[in-house]
Parts: structure tokens; sequence; C-alpha cells
């Protein structure tokens, strides 16, 4: 009983006609998602798809953010425990929500006031609006913490232009509303003083016919300015070196542009590189490229082998390390084994892409099937 | 299973497919809220040499080229045969170009050439510091290497060569790269020596200056539109006269010294040309692998358009059937389909003895890559036609892909040797292997005809359905239709030749035999290569539907083929039962139709929109 209200107030349901507005409730810990959110989140967004009296799901965050990530501390607690199954749940209950978002048919409005990173683009990206804010930080910072972008960041990242989806998910690099925009991540940009009125608004959605919620969008949306120094202006540059065919390639090549301008955008994107994991890196660049020529459900299913084997730790333990540094000791000088990026091996990559040879049963995950959709239903950038 | 099917190099391919997917070189359209990339067959042959070369520059600057000449070994040579066929699979004309340069130029440079050939021009060639073609061909000799007429003579006073084109005929012709872009040429000639013709050699010659200037005493003309493939630029060479210093002379096999003396390794003619011609081969292995690539794509199209076009009721008032339930559409598509997978594990075979090949494989190589090399671009034509009718009339839409691969892969059925000149080669090979065995009294060894040591394979009367999908009889069927055209064709020339005639002219006569025996040959080889495949897989679903997909294969060259009943190596009753297997196969491979083409791992953006959703594809919103 306290666990059904845990969860029941970390998620607040408002029923406004036919819309559902949902919001997360940590405001605390940025709306990182815990288990209980996910678990509660799938089963509104199930349940809702059954509703016919509701048309449309507003999901936003309470506090300065929209959602900060998952819940990867409680994660790293079951594995020191020795308990990596339990962490692997707590993925794939979160994939699965993530399919069924990007799956869902009935628009879904992600109002991205604040923060959103690694696992508040999950449940958000997929969703058919995502709407930007002055205030919206977003980034995959995965890679320096010894993860990778999970969550279908292999779907939607691979589908941006040109290679900027390499440079997003291996870099961590930060973008706000208006880069969000421009590359697609998001679908609307709104003034904050404005949500409430676009809220509003919304709200007097009839149908689920996602047109109806797009001409009110379309009505508030602006077009903001990138500014100066952003990384989509280099687009030029990023796509001549993410092209790259390995990740010693890519780090290569920017130095190469380095050479040529002095450029703090550059060096900084090179150190972002240096600094992160080099087996996250690696496992990173393979992902988003083969989530690249396929769709989201089978990107979610790599994307759980693989985070199943960041987990048990057997070929690299980076995810515990960066957790530590970077959350826990916060002394942000994470050990990372293998060392160098010439030490993580094709082969010790290859493992990672592996169905889990376990003595209990594994199984891949499994997806729940879903109705034969129309092409508007599936999440598109 | 797409493990299986692509064989190596598989996250190589998924590199290149996004480098060409996030690119704006590679007409990226937009349909059915699906992305696709294809090449925008609508344009100007201009246009499409151009973009061509762009689109090859994109993939140089990516580093896509990187050590394809300057590295060796089997891992480099699979790896540069993966990036080009994915190459292929965009666009036959961007593998075209990139083989002319890298396989035909530079690997002549590689394998005719010696040390001071490689290091002027092997590294320049991976930068396309200069850009190569391969001047073989001439307007009347193409398949008959050895009748070419340009002549090259030796100057040994300014120790120069000089290349002739003394008549009309002699002219080089379907150069591809020449028209446009090539600086230099790989040119063969007869070499006249002190007035002695001492056969088919190759030189360097350069063409064109660095800025695109024919050099002087070469003439060069367009080909002109071509059915297909018009983002290749190929034209004829007419040489006058064009002087070239000593050291442009190919010489890993023979070579003329500074005073005019022709000097050979090998001294029998026809060995020399042997060897000369043996770095050729590269060329079949990766015509037989394209093919089979273009027929994937065909197949995927066709066989997903089939899952989702309906047509026509059984029943008053029913739902109208989808194309892919009737057994008359299954029995068009799906064997193709079987013979698709065998013949990919085929190529994939032939690619793995041709990059460990040594000098005494070298010959077993040559014969199985003249067969294959046919059988498997005659295959991919069948297929794109049949495919092309079954998805109706959105095959004839360039868009749509499937018909228009008809004319950019036609070619493949005559360049590098016409097919029936091939299959002709493979019918003399086994003919000489047989002849020289019994001569000799030894047993057979090579070329897969070791089962003919053994006696005559007796095959049961009675074929039951279990019977017919056992691989022992299979094997057996194919082995006995081997050896019975082997003796039968052997006989028939000793008989001619009994009766007087020479034994080409004998070889002639029995043309029909020939044929069959090239067939029946190439048919037993490739499916060896599936049985390979399958055997090394652990028991489970993938096994057993490779067993299906095998048995299809085998049991539909059997229906296909007149030999059976002509020579009696099945009754009428059996070739009854192997027609009504065939049926019921096509019911149980339809289930795993879908999959079957999804494991060809060819990205959905490389297929046609009407593998999708094509009716969203065509939608008014997207006009």
């Amino acid at each position: 009983m306290a666990v059904e209200m845990a969860s029941r107030s970390q998620v607040l349901v408002e029923e406004k006609s036919g819309v559902r507005i949902l919001t997360l409730n940590r405001p605390k810990q940025l709306n990182a998602l815990s288990f209980q959110m996910i678990s509660r989140l799938l089963q509104l967004c199930l349940a809702y798809e059954e509703d016919p009296s509701v048309k449309l799901v507003i999901l936003k965050g309470l506090g300065r953010a929209f959602c900060a990530g998952g819940d990867v501390a409680a994660v790293v607690r079951d594995i020191k425990q020795g308990n990596w199954r339990l962490g692997a749940n707590y993925f794939s209950d979160e994939y699965i929500l993530n399919y069924v978002m990007a799956t869902y048919s009935k628009p879904q409005v992600s109002i991205l006031n604040g923060i959103v990173m690694g696992g508040g683009a999950g449940v958000s990206v997929h969703g058919r609006f995502r709407i930007a804010t002055e205030n919206t930080v977003f980034a995959m910072p995965e890679t320096a913490l010894g993860l990778f972008p999970d969550i279908g960041a292999s779907y939607f990242l691979s589908r941006l232009p040109g290679f900027f989806g390499e440079y997003v998910g291996l870099t961590g690099a930060r973008l706000d509303g208006a880069e969000m925009l421009t590359c697609g991540l998001a679908t609307h940009f709104v003034p904050s003083k404005r949500l409430t009125a676009l809220e509003a608004d919304l709200c007097r959605v009839g149908s689920s016919d996602p047109t109806f919620a797009s001409t009110i969008l379309d009505a508030y949306t602006q077009k903001p300015r990138l500014k100066q120094q952003s990384a989509y202006r280099r687009l030029d540059v990023i796509d001549r070196c993410f092209s790259r065919r390995t990740v010693e390639e890519i780090i290569s090549a920017l130095e190469r542009e380095a050479t040529q301008e002095a450029d703090g955008w550059i060096s900084a994107t090179i150190l972002s590189l240096k600094k992160a994991s080099p087996a996250s890196l690696k496992i990173s660049l393979r992902s988003i490229r083969e989530g690249r020529l396929q769709g989201v459900g089978q990107c979610l299913i790599r994307e759980y082998r693989m985070v199943c084997h960041v987990l048990k730790g057997e070929i690299s333990k980076d995810f515990v390390e960066g957790c530590r540094a970077i959350l826990v000791d916060k002394d942000k000088n994470p050990k990372w084994e293998p060392r160098r990026l010439e030490d993580m091996k094709d082969s010790m990559v290859e493992k990672y892409f592996t169905r889990v040879e376990e003595e209990g049963e594994w199984e891949d995950l499994k997806l729940p099937a879903r109705k034969n959709l129309p092409a508007i239903a599936i999440s598109k950038l | 299973m797409r493990k299986l099917l692509d064989g190596h190099n598989l996250v190589d391919r998924d590199w290149i497919y996004g480098l060409m997917t996030q690119s704006n070189l590679f007409n990226r359209k937009e349909r059915g809220g699906k992305i696709f990339v294809s090449p925008d067959y609508n344009q100007t042959m201009e246009q499409q040499r151009e973009i061509t070369m762009k689109r090859i520059w994109y993939l140089l600057e990516n580093g896509v080229f990187k050590g394809w000449l300057t590295e060796s070994g089997p891992e480099a040579e699979l790896r540069k045969l993966a990036l080009l066929e994915v190459c292929g699979i965009y666009d036959h004309s961007v593998s075209i170009k990139v083989g002319v340069h890298f396989f035909l130029w530079g690997n002549a440079v590689k394998f005719f050439g010696t040390k001071r050939h490689h290091e002027k021009w092997l590294k320049n060639t991976e930068d396309y510091v200069v850009k190569g073609c391969f001047a073989m061909t001439e307007l009347g000799h193409g398949s008959n290497v050895r009748g070419i007429e340009t002549v090259t003579t030796y100057d040994p006073t300014s120790e120069e060569f000089v290349i002739s084109t003394p008549c009309e005929s002699a002219q080089k012709y379907w150069i591809g790269g020449a028209a446009n872009h090539a600086t230099h040429t790989i040119v063969f000639s007869q070499l006249h020596i002190n007035g002695t013709n001492q056969g088919v050699h190759a030189f360097i010659a350069q063409i064109r200056d660095q800025d695109g200037n024919v050099c002087p005493n070469i003439r060069i003309a367009d080909c002109g539109h071509k059915i297909g493939l018009n983002g290749v630029d190929n034209g004829r060479i007419w040489f006058d006269n064009l002087r070239i210093p000593r050291e442009n002379l190919l010489n890993a096999v023979a070579d003329v010294s500074s005073d005019g003396k022709y000097v050979s390794a090998i001294k029998d003619p026809d060995q020399r040309f042997g060897a000369f011609m043996a770095p050729l081969t590269s060329g079949r292995v990766t015509i037989a692998s394209s093919a089979i690539y273009s027929a994937k794509v065909g197949l995927a199209t066709a066989i997903r358009y089939s899952l989702s076009r309906r047509a026509f009721s059984v029943t008053a008032n029913g739902p109208e059937v989808l194309l892919l339930d009737y057994p008359s559409h299954q029995r068009r598509l799906l064997p193709l389909l079987a013979k698709t997978y065998a013949m990919s594990f085929a190529a994939n075979e032939l690619k793995m003895i041709y990059v460990k090949r040594t000098p005494e494989t070298n010959k077993a190589i040559h014969v199985v890559s003249s067969g294959f090399k046919s059988v498997l671009t005659w295959h991919n034509m069948r297929t794109l036609q049949e495919c092309r009718e079954a998805v109706g009339g959105q095959g004839i839409k360039t868009e749509n892909l499937v018909g228009q691969l008809k004319g950019e892969f036609d070619v493949q059925t005559t360049f590098e040797g016409d097919n029936n000149v091939l299959m002709q080669q493979v019918s003399k090979a086994l003919f000489a292997e047989y002849v020289s065995c019994k001569k000799r009294n030894k047993p057979f060894k090579g070329l897969g005809l070791e089962h003919m040591n053994s006696s005559r394979p007796v095959l049961p009367t009675q074929l039951t359905s279990s019977t017919l999908r056992c691989s022992q009889f299979q094997t057996n069927v194919f082995c006995l239709r081997e050896r019975d055209l082997l003796e039968q064709f052997t006989s028939e020339v000793a008989q001619l030749q009994g009766r007087g005639e020479s034994r080409e002219i004998s070889f002639l006569q029995s043309h029909q035999l020939a044929e069959d025996l090239g067939k029946a040959f190439t048919e037993k080889a490739i499916l060896q290569t599936i049985l390979d495949a399958e055997a090394k897989l652990p028991a489970g679903s993938v096994k057993d539907v490779l067993g299906l997909v095998r048995s299809m294969y085998t049991l539909i060259s059997l229906e296909e083929d007149p030999s059976l009943l002509r020579y009696g190596y099945l009754s009428r009753e059996n070739v009854g039962d192997v027609r009504r297997e065939v049926s019921k196969l096509c019911g149980e491979l339809r289930p795993h139709a879908l999959a079957l083409v999804t494991s060809f791992g060819i990205p959905d953006s490389f297929l046609s929109p009407i593998a999708f959703n094509w009716v969203e594809a065509n939608a008014w919103s997207s006009v």
C-alpha cells in the first residue's frame, strides 16, 4: 500500500475532459525516474490507450527539470549487492515504456521546460510532440558514466541530420531548446510564460487525431535563432569527423580540424571524447550505426542486450566506476578499464551485442504486441 | 541468418550503409514516412556520371578505400569485397567505377607489375591521385582476348614502346572511366619484338593530364548512352603510335631488355597467357557476388510487396487474397528465393577460396568462378524479370527499382567473359580432367569430381517426400547427373574425333552436352556450399529453415532441368513427385518468407518504397 502511494505520488495525474496531464513529481531528484514511476507511467499509458474518453496525454515535470534521467544510482546499488538482474528488470521495464510511447496510437505532448537527459529523453522524444522552451537543456551523457545512450536513443539519434547523432551520443553534448527544434529532437518551441495558456488550449482537444493538437501547437510555436556558438552551426565539421569508421578515426579527424583552426568548440569536443569511457564510446558508436538501419523495437531489443552486459560487468566495470566518480564520490576522475581506446578490442565490443548466456534463464526483451498502427503513430523526426 | 548470408564484415557494411543514408549526395527522399536512398535515374547521362564521381569522392574522403591496394591478405581483401558489395547494392555504376579503378587498373598494377610499378602507382591509385581504367576489350574482340589487334613494338634507340591501333576494329571499346575522367590506363596489346608476335601483354599509358586534357597521340570518343549504367563513362580509345617508356611494361611474367630482347620465365605461350590472366579472376568473383545482391533487392521488394498487396477474392464477399497466399505466386517467387539463398552461399565460398588462393588452386578457381559467374548472373536477370512482373505496374516505375535494375545489371552476363563462353570453359576443363585421369589411370582429385571414384549412385525408384528432402539423395542425383553427362560428353567428342574431326570442332558439335554438363557441374558445386553452411549450424530453427531452403533449391533445379528425363535419371513418375514436392515446399516456406528476405540484411532505405507502405507512399499529401 505504501509503495502504491509512493508511485502514485511520484506521478501526479490530472484529468481535464479528454486530456490527461501527467506530472513527474520528484523535484528534489530532478524527477529522475524511479522504478515506481516507470511502472506507473506504463500502467497509465496502456490504460489511456484503451480508454476511448482519453484523446491526448500531456507529460511534464515539476520544478526546474523535466526529467534528469533514470535512477542509475539505485541500479548501481543492486549491482554492488550482486544483483545485476534487478537492474536489468529496471531497464527492461523502462525500455518497454519507451516502446509503448514510440508506438502509441494517441498523441503525447511532452513539455520539456527544463533538464531533459537520458531516461528523460526516453519518455518524451519517442512521443509525437516535444515542446522545448528557453529553459530546455538536453543531453545524452551516458558515455561519461560508463553506460551508453540507451532508451531507444540508437533509433532517434541515428536519424538526426548527417552525423549529428554520433556527435550528441558520443560527446554527451548539451543542446538548448533552439538546437533541439532545429535538429528535430523537439517538434515545437514555446516560451515558458505561454505554457499555461498552451496547456489550457490543448485541454480542449476533443479527438485523438493528431492534427488537432498539431494546429494548436503550430499557433504557439516560435522559431528561435540558434546561438552563435551552437554546435549545430558546425555541422560540416561534425559530418566530416563523426562519419569516420572508428572512434579513433573520429578523434584523429577532429584533431586534424583543430590544427586548421584554433577553436574552443573543437577542443572541447575532443576533450569530452578523451574523458569518456573508451568501452562506452565504442559500443555507443556501433549501437548508433546499427540503430540507423533498424526499427525502434529492434533498437530496444539490442540495447537491452547491451545494458545487460554492462550490468554484468564481465567485459568492463566502467558503469560502476563512472557512477562512483560522477554521482557518488563526485571526484569526476573515473579510472576506466580498459583505459585506452586501443585496448577495447573489436572482439570485446562484439560481446555486448550478443545474447546473454546465463545459468538461470535470460531472455531477449519481450516487447508487447501492438496493434497495426498507421505510419503516423510511429515516432519520427 | 543475416550473419550467415553476408558472411563477413557486417560492421563495415553497416558503416557504409550509414554513410550513404546520412549524406545529401545519395538522392535521399521520403516516401510514406520512410527514408529511401537510390540514384535518380531520370538525370541525364552527364549528370549521372558527375554525381557518381562525387559519390566516390565522398567515400574516398571518409577513408572507405584506405588500404585497398597497399594492404594484403585475406582479411583486407574480404573487407574490400564487402565495401564494394554495399556500393553495388546502392548503385551498380558506383561499384563499376570503383571496381574498374581498384580491381582492374589497381590489381593489374599490383599483380602484373613489379616493385617499380607498385612504388610509383599503388598509393597514388588508392588516393585517387591518378584515375585508372582498363583498356582490354576492342570493337572486334571481347571474350577472345588473345585475338586483340592493338599492336605494340619496341624502339631500342629511345627505349620506348610504341602502341598503335592498326585498324578500326582494333579501337578499344567499352573502357569504363575513359570517356571523361581517367588519367591512366592499362593497355592490352600484341607485343611484336624483332618481328615475332610474343602475344598479349599489358602496358601503362597516360591518357589525360592532370587538367583533364587528352594526351597527344591518343584519341578518345564516347560510347554513348546505354540501357543502364549511365553513371559509368565508357569510352573508346585509339592509339596513334603512342610512345611510352620501357618501364611501363607490366613485367611480372615477361620483360623486354633495354636492347630489345624478349625474356620470360614461362616458355610456353599458352601457359604464359594463363599466368597472365589469373589475376582477372577477381572480376568474376565480385560480379557473381553483386549479381546475387541485386537479386536479393528484387526479391526483398517483390516478396514484401506480395505480403501487403491483395487481389481478387476466392469466396463471395470474402476479402481479397494476399498475393503471396496464391500458390501460383508462391511458385513464382519462392523457388527463386531458395536459389538466391543457395547462390549466396556459393558466392561467399567463392570469395573465401579466392582470398586464400595459392598458385595450386588457381586452376580450380578459374573453373568454379567461370561457372558461378555465369549461373549467378543469369539467375539475377531471370529473378529481376520475375520480380518485375510479380509487382505488376509498380515495377514499371523507375523509382521502384525492380524494373530499372534489369537494365543496370544486364551487362553482367556479358562482361568479364560472355557467359556462354565461360560455361564452355567449364566443360572443356572437366573434359581435360577426365581424359587426363583416365589416361594416367589415376583417381579423380579436385574440381569436386572425387565422387567419380566411387561406384555410380543408384537412385530409388520410389521417391517419397522424406527421400526427396534427404541431403544424401539430393547429392546423389546431382553427382549422377554430372557423372553421366561428363561420360557422355567425353564419349561423344571421342567419337567425333574418331571420325576425323579436330578436337575443337568436336567440342563445337557437342555443344549441347557441353552446356548441360557445365550447368550440372555448377549446380552441384552450389549445392555443396549450402550443404556445408547447413552442416555447420547447431540444431534449431535456423538450421531447419535452411534445410527447407536447400531442398527447394535442389528440387526446383531438378524440376527445371530436362536432362533428368532426357537421359533417364528419373522416371516420369519421379519427375511428377519432384514437382509435387516443390509445391509442398512452397507452402512450407511461405510463413518464413518475410524473415528470409529480412535476413538479407539490406536496410529498408535501400529497397523500393513498394516494399513498405506503398499506399502512404503514393498518397495525395505526398504529391
